[in-house]
């Protein structure tokens, strides 16, 4: 690179989000560089190498939240992204040794759900129905620039009018239920559908996905709508998958940006962020190399861009403190193992396809909030929930042949350990999650050849997430819509000139949607003409 | 018609009822409130339960009750005195105490101990929380819009609103979406540092509720509790001379003066209702009134699933009311004491007596509780507000010796184990432990205990699970959802019949607005 090359936009960051904004930007003609710190594209979207030959996914598995608008306008399935929908969205294991498969195919998980509870299945078509429409509601919100309510103009409130009248074509009762729902808790919203504990609980695991909120809690029901995005037809969360996983996906991304001619730079990471007058006007890489732009967009969360990039002297007092106060909260850890074979569960029907899309263990909902109570204060769950997933299942190439990666996905693990340290309590944390899947798939102990785990802790030293919060900042009622990521700020921009967001921290907030980055390159370019 | 004897009839004579009543006597209604029970004042009540010993026995303390109802119905002139509480102290197990009361030197010098930012920030908060409670008591003074009406007046109703809290101001609106959304240890987290003080202020914010200091939606809660005056002096609590029971009194006397009839021991079993209109009610004695209106203050289950009836209902009504969310989790423990007990932390009978104690050590403490409650346990170790009504008013007991009222969090209505008629003592004796915790000797002073579970409340006064806001005060259940979604204007399905519980907008506490906002509504459909 010349260091005369100019560049409009320099856009840091290359996760999912990033690459998204990038390529919006290049095709409305901006020359974009994307600066990742890492080797590898992709964030906590991206695939990484935990054993030579292994090569799992860091976070995000389906792709079922990757927004339709995203998926056309960049034509990433002419990018080569193929989709293709796995037989069985989520198969929940139970202690007492029976499972429930939610198959996509709505007859044969009706079927399933009988099992447990006649009344729960004849319920279950009403629910997709339900779930689906108001899910498309909150689709249309998340597609929208958050308008600026203390000083609204009618062209931010335009497109809030359709979303309005969206809402209103439900029908009284629907539009009800979604003003209802969205403080609702999962439990609750649960309570009014569903009998059989079982039936509840693989329902109403998506509720807390990446939070540290119980299925209790407020707000938890807005998060399982937000999953239902994705999932118009089984009910648990998207069983989208894509040929090749997830690393597929980064790939035709950043095709895509390289076809609208967007520069990549990996393993380059930002120091700072220039600011001159006030404005922002270009990057210090950690080489001490200066690069400058006009317009720079940062795709990491809020606060480590403006208390880690910027420094908090450049903000005014009012910022500073909504800064502050952004709660992260990690609560997700992922343990990756490599494994000899297929785990072979207790109740699971023959084959694989049941495997095909996530394994939930997650018996009850008292389950999921206890898990969530020993995290409040400190703890490892005694017994933890988590969410399975076989990545080889969908790429055999990830791993040696004949051999598997699983992912784990352990919920409800505090950033901030009581009394204790991560690196500690990590392998007391590995041991227990072999020894709860083992008691649910007998001889699973003796399939597992390596262990990789990420903790909070590990998230945030690895991918620059602040407090390991996979989300960018908590997904709750007091940081959506016009107050994330901070009140006043939600239209991409910051208080800096020239400096704007476009990570998950911004709305409508985490999950592999591209629509941070979609909205944030929108903002940018009806900003600055 | 000849039979009608009434032109309104008022389903349970507690402080709703009375309100409702009385405003629509007040205009000339002729009026009967029905009360199940020998005494008035539902949950508002006052009773001799030992020779000699008065308790408020379920509701303590007041400070939400409308100034326009105490001017409107003249309540001073009927016998009501608010007698000031002025402070809470929070006694700490290491032997220190937060100490809070209406003299700001006394609480900076205390609070300073902890920490001198949050000591200066305490006032900073103070003037914050008044300024937020006055602009939503915007809200307590109106009907909640309808925002999926077409009706061009409902959407200009929801315009005006929006007007009002943009016009507080950018810092002062962020704020509010704050305090509607957010925990309220997490909220006042953004505020202060030491954890007793955050602790025992959240404490507000779970009082009526079956929700943790940590659980979204408690900061409204807090807010809630914030929103009371007495005598112009905001946020200020009081003790009513005679104990709660005194408000109901003064409201009872002052519908009497209006008009109004008031029977007590007269439980209807069911409202009279032909071709969709209510024409009066049943008694549980088979006797039969009528009336032109009848109005329920009871909660929206008995309102509409008791009074009228699931098959006379539309279904999705039937279903939202099935689905409030009404869990109980407070009891009440009311003590007869030989002598005024000592805590630990601070002797004496000093003027601390006179206000509130308040276990609630730290979040920890609390949500612990919570954690316990919510699995279908009684909690250890419980939070517990305590007055000593006789310290305030010496006539609540005899010469020389005392009540105390414990109001005790959490008591879940559902247990895991056994039922609260076998475990009722369990929980007393819990709460006297922990009592014990910070009054060392108070065992031996104990002359009687009245526990009350919230299984003991409904069975007692009937509000379904012993809920004492008549149903959660959830963000799903306030305002054009309170206490269903398009039946929030006080009217029902079934014509001529109303609703004037805490169950409606805009909640529990005791206020009398939801009664005099229904009166108002009632009135308008009357033509008066």
């Amino acid at each position: 690179m010349s260091p005369s090359t100019h560049y409009d936009v320099i856009l840091i960051g290359g996760g999912h989000n990033g690459l998204v904004a990038a390529t919006y930007l290049a095709k409305a003609g901006r020359k974009v560089l994307v600066l990742e710190a890492r080797s590898q594209l992709g964030g906590l979207a991206g695939v990484e190498e935990i054993f030579p030959g292994f090569h799992a996914p860091v976070g995000h598995a389906d792709t079922g939240l990757l927004a339709p608008q995203v998926i056309k306008d960049l034509r990433l399935e002419s990018h080569s992204l193929a989709f293709h929908d796995v037989p069985a969205a989520v198969f929940a294991p139970q202690p007492d040794g029976r499972a429930l498969t939610l198959w996509r195919d709505p007859v044969r998980a009706q079927a399933e759900i009988a099992r447990f509870s006649q009344k729960d299945a004849a319920r279950y078509p009403d629910y997709l129905r339900v779930m689906a429409r108001l899910a498309a509601v909150l689709a249309a919100t998340a597609a929208e620039i958050p308008p600026d309510i203390i000083t609204p103009s009618l062209k931010d409130l335009f497109p809030w009018a359709r979303v309005a009248l969206k809402a209103r074509r439900l029908g009284r009762k629907d539009m009800m239920d979604f003003l209802r729902l969205l403080p609702m808790t999962a439990q609750e919203w649960l309570d009014e559908w569903f009998e059989s504990p079982a039936v509840q609980a693989t329902f109403g695991a998506p509720s807390v996905t990446g939070g540290m909120l119980g299925p209790q809690s407020s707000g938890s029901a807005y998060m399982l709508l937000y999953q239902q995005m994705g999932a118009p037809n089984a009910g648990y969360r998207s069983a989208r998958f894509v040929q090749g996983g997830v690393g597929a996906v980064m790939a035709a991304l950043a095709r895509a940006a390289e076809s609208h001619g967007v520069e990549i730079l990996t393993d380059t990471p930002v120091a700072r962020i220039l600011i001159e007058d006030g404005r922002a006007a270009g990057v210090m890489l950690q080489d001490r190399d200066v690069l400058r732009a006009p317009v720079i967009v940062s795709n990491l969360d809020p606060r480590r861009t403006l208390f880690g990039l910027v420094g908090p002297q450049a903000l005014n007092p009012r910022v500073m403190r909504r800064v502050r106060a952004i709660r992260f909260k990690g609560s997700t850890a992922r343990l990756t193992l490599a494994l000899s074979g297929l785990p072979r569960f207790k109740g699971a029907p023959d084959g694989h396809d049941h495997l095909a899309g996530y394994t939930l263990i997650c018996p009850s909902l008292e389950y999921l909030e206890r898990a969530y109570d020993d995290a409040k204060y400190g703890r490892i769950s005694a017994h933890p929930a988590m969410e399975l997933h076989f990545p080889t299942l969908h790429d055999a190439d990830l791993a040696p042949a004949g051999q598997h990666l699983m992912s784990v996905t352990i919920r409800f693990t505090p950033y901030q350990l009581e009394g204790a340290s991560w690196a500690k309590e990590g392998k007391r944390l590995t041991d227990l999650v072999i020894k709860t899947l083992d008691s649910h798939a007998p001889g699973f102990k003796s399939l597992v050849r390596h262990t990789h785990l990420r903790t909070p802790a590990s998230l945030e030293t690895d991918f620059a997430a602040t407090e390991g919060g996979i989300m960018h900042g908590q997904m709750a009622l007091d940081q959506w819509l016009m107050i994330r990521p901070v009140a006043g700020y939600a239209q991409y921009a910051t208080q800096i000139p020239n400096l704007y967001l476009c990570g998950a921290g911004t709305h409508p907030g985490g999950g592999l949607t591209g629509l941070p980055g979609r909205n944030a390159a929108r903002a940018i370019l009806s900003h600055r003409g | 018609m000849s039979r009608q004897k009434y032109d309104s009839i008022v389903i349970g004579g507690g402080h709703n009822g009375l309100v409702n009543a009385a405003y629509l006597a007040r205009r000339g209604l002729k009026t009967l409130v029905l009360e199940q029970r020998h005494v008035l004042g539902g949950a508002a009540v006052t009773e001799e339960i030992y020779p000699g010993f008065k308790f408020s026995v379920f509701s303590y303390v007041v400070s939400l009750l409308r100034p326009e109802i105490i001017r409107d119905l003249n309540l001073p002139k009927h016998g009501l005195t608010i007698l000031p509480l002025e402070s809470t102290l929070t006694p700490l197990p290491d032997g220190r105490y937060i100490y809070r009361d209406g003299d700001a030197g006394a609480t900076y010098r205390n609070i300073q101990h902890f920490s001198r930012r949050d000591a200066d920030t305490y006032k900073e908060y103070g003037h914050m929380m008044y300024f937020m409670a006055k602009a939503v008591k915007y809200v307590l003074g109106i009907v909640p819009p309808d925002p999926a009406s077409l009706n061009p007046l409902e959407l200009l109703e929801l315009l005006k609103m929006a007007r009002h809290f943009l016009s507080i101001g950018e810092e002062q609106f962020y704020t509010l979406v704050k305090l509607m959304t957010m925990s309220s240890a997490e909220f006042l987290q953004e505020w202060f540092e030491t954890d007793p003080l955050i602790a025992t202020l959240s404490a507000s914010g779970i009082i009526g509720t079956f929700l943790g200091p940590r659980s979204p939606g408690t900061a409204y809660v807090l807010l809630h509790h914030y929103m009371g005056e007495i005598d112009g002096a905001f946020r200020a609590w009081g003790f009513a001379k005679g104990g709660t029971g005194a408000i109901s009194e003064a409201i009872a006397s002052a519908a009497r003066e209006f008009g109004a009839e008031i029977r007590t021991e007269a439980p209807v079993a069911e409202v009279i209702h032909k071709n969709g209109r209510a024409v009066g009610v049943a008694l549980q004695s088979g006797e039969e009134l009528y009336a032109r209106i009848v109005v329920s203050s009871l909660d929206p289950k008995l309102t509409f699933l008791k009074m009228i009836g699931e098959s006379h209902l539309p279904s999705d009504l039937v279903e939202d009311i099935r689905a409030f969310n009404i869990r109980g989790s407070s009891g009440k423990v009311n003590l007869a004491l030989d002598r005024l007990p000592e805590l630990g932390v601070l002797k004496g009978a000093g003027p601390h007596m006179r206000g509130a104690i308040s276990i609630s050590p730290s979040v920890d403490y609390i949500e612990r509780a919570y954690d316990a409650a919510k699995h279908g346990d009684i909690p250890k170790n419980p939070y517990i507000d305590i007055i000593f009504p006789s310290a305030i008013d010496p006539d609540m007991a005899p010469p020389g010796k005392h009540v105390m009222s414990c109001f005790v969090q959490y008591a879940p209505y559902h247990l895991r184990e056994g039922n609260w008629e076998q475990r009722r003592e369990e929980f007393g004796d819990n709460v006297v432990n922990t009592l014990a915790q910070h009054f060392p000797g108070i065992k031996k002073h104990i002359l009687h205990r009245q526990v009350l579970t919230p299984w003991d409340i409904e069975q007692k006064i009937g509000i379904t699970q012993g809920n004492i806001f008549q149903g959660e005060l959830s963000l799903s259940q306030l305002f054009f959802l309170r206490p269903a979604a398009g039946w929030a204007k006080y009217r029902t399905p079934i014509k001529n019949y109303y609703q004037c519980g805490s169950g409606t907008h805009p909640g529990g506490g005791i206020t009398g607005a939801p009664g005099r906002l229904a009166a108002l509504e009632i009135l308008k459909d009357l033509g008066k």
